[in-house]
């Protein structure tokens, strides 16, 4: 049903809990919803499953999903940003699960851009160590990988990171603190695999 | 390591990112405080490398429209459209929308050729 008032409403001024409510039965409403977090879901999205087609089904089911249920939708001490994003964490497991793969990150399309400036040697090569992080990035288990696109692609502090993993501040700083050790591991075993191969194939 | 060293090496490590997020210089920073933290050059290096990669990039203006029209409208646009039929189906709706292309911009160019190559005596009117 439409809200009769929706015309003398500026939805951008509202917070979220606001058009929440508003959003059960305005869909302009649930539109300012989708205007804010549209960009957020959908690079969380691109991150974990690494191309832009799948990043597109998977946001759009996002919404679709969260347009449905928004009726049943009750912020007990859950923001609805982070109700959005368990939403969207779920989906992209399932996805992980049914595809059985881990996609490479298709960093060329995206991350290169502001190094083209850049000579072509010293692009190859920051291109390469480029590939190799997100490599160790896809190695790591899923929380870990939540956590650090929370951080470096939102830039959220570890309070709005620990409302949507459903963790204290506390554990949020711990659990980075071991993420950067595991991923200076990743990088390590990554670079040794690398060294591996280029001498295996010297000597073959 | 010693749970005081750890809370303090969770500081240096969130400070680090802070600043870079911030776009505030780090080497302040880098001066180590104590042995643990000298060994932690490589963990600064990564976080450096993290901000330098997972950039924010944003959805299509084109798909960003017309999921907001699928969603609000419950009207898919063109694209949108296209997408929800199988990958077969939608080959195929492409490819027919080429050739109607196609077809359009020939029979516009050999039909104003016909049009001039008319001969003078065909066009003029018996009395």
């Amino acid at each position: 049903m439409k809200n009769p008032f929706s015309r003398r409403i500026d939805y951008a001024e509202l917070d979220d809990g606001q058009l929440v409510a508003l959003a059960k039965e305005d869909k302009s409403a649930f539109g300012e919803l989708y205007e804010r977090y549209l960009p957020k879901i959908y690079r969380y999205v691109y991150y974990r499953t690494g191309n832009v087609h799948d990043a597109e089904d998977l946001t759009a089911k996002v919404f679709f999903r969260a347009l449905s249920h928004i009726g049943n939708y009750v912020e007990k001490g859950v923001p609805f940003q982070a109700w959005l994003y368990r939403i969207a964490h779920n989906l992209v497991a399932n996805w992980h699960r049914d595809q059985g793969r881990r996609k490479i990150i298709a960093l060329d399309e995206y991350v290169a851009h502001p190094l083209k400036s850049e000579a072509p040697d010293r692009l190859t090569e920051e291109q390469e160590e480029r590939n190799q992080l997100m490599e160790a990035v896809r190695r790591l288990p899923e929380d870990r990988q939540q956590l650090l696109l929370l951080k470096f692609v939102e830039q959220m502090s570890n309070a709005e990171i620990g409302a949507i993993m459903g963790r204290t501040e506390g554990a949020i700083k711990s659990l980075y603190h071991r993420t950067l050790l595991a991923l200076r591991e990743e990088m390590v075993a990554i670079q040794k695999g690398d060294l591996k191969q280029w001498s295996d194939g010297k000597e073959g | 390591m010693s749970t005081a060293s750890e809370a303090q090496l969770r500081n240096f490590l969130e400070s680090i990112t802070t600043r870079l997020q911030r776009g505030e210089a780090v080497d302040p920073l880098l001066e180590p405080a104590n042995e643990e933290q000298s060994n932690m050059e490589d963990i600064v290096e990564l976080i450096q490398s993290l901000h330098a990669s997972l950039t924010p990039m944003n959805p299509s203006q084109e798909y960003a429209e017309n999921l907001r029209a699928n969603l609000l409208d419950g009207r898919p646009g063109v694209a949108g459209r296209v997408r929800q039929m199988p990958a077969r189906l939608s080959v195929a709706a492409i490819l027919a929308l080429f050739a109607g292309c196609l077809l359009l911009m020939l029979r516009r160019l050999f039909g104003s050729e016909t049009a001039t190559d008319v001969p003078e005596e065909a066009v003029a009117t018996p009395l």
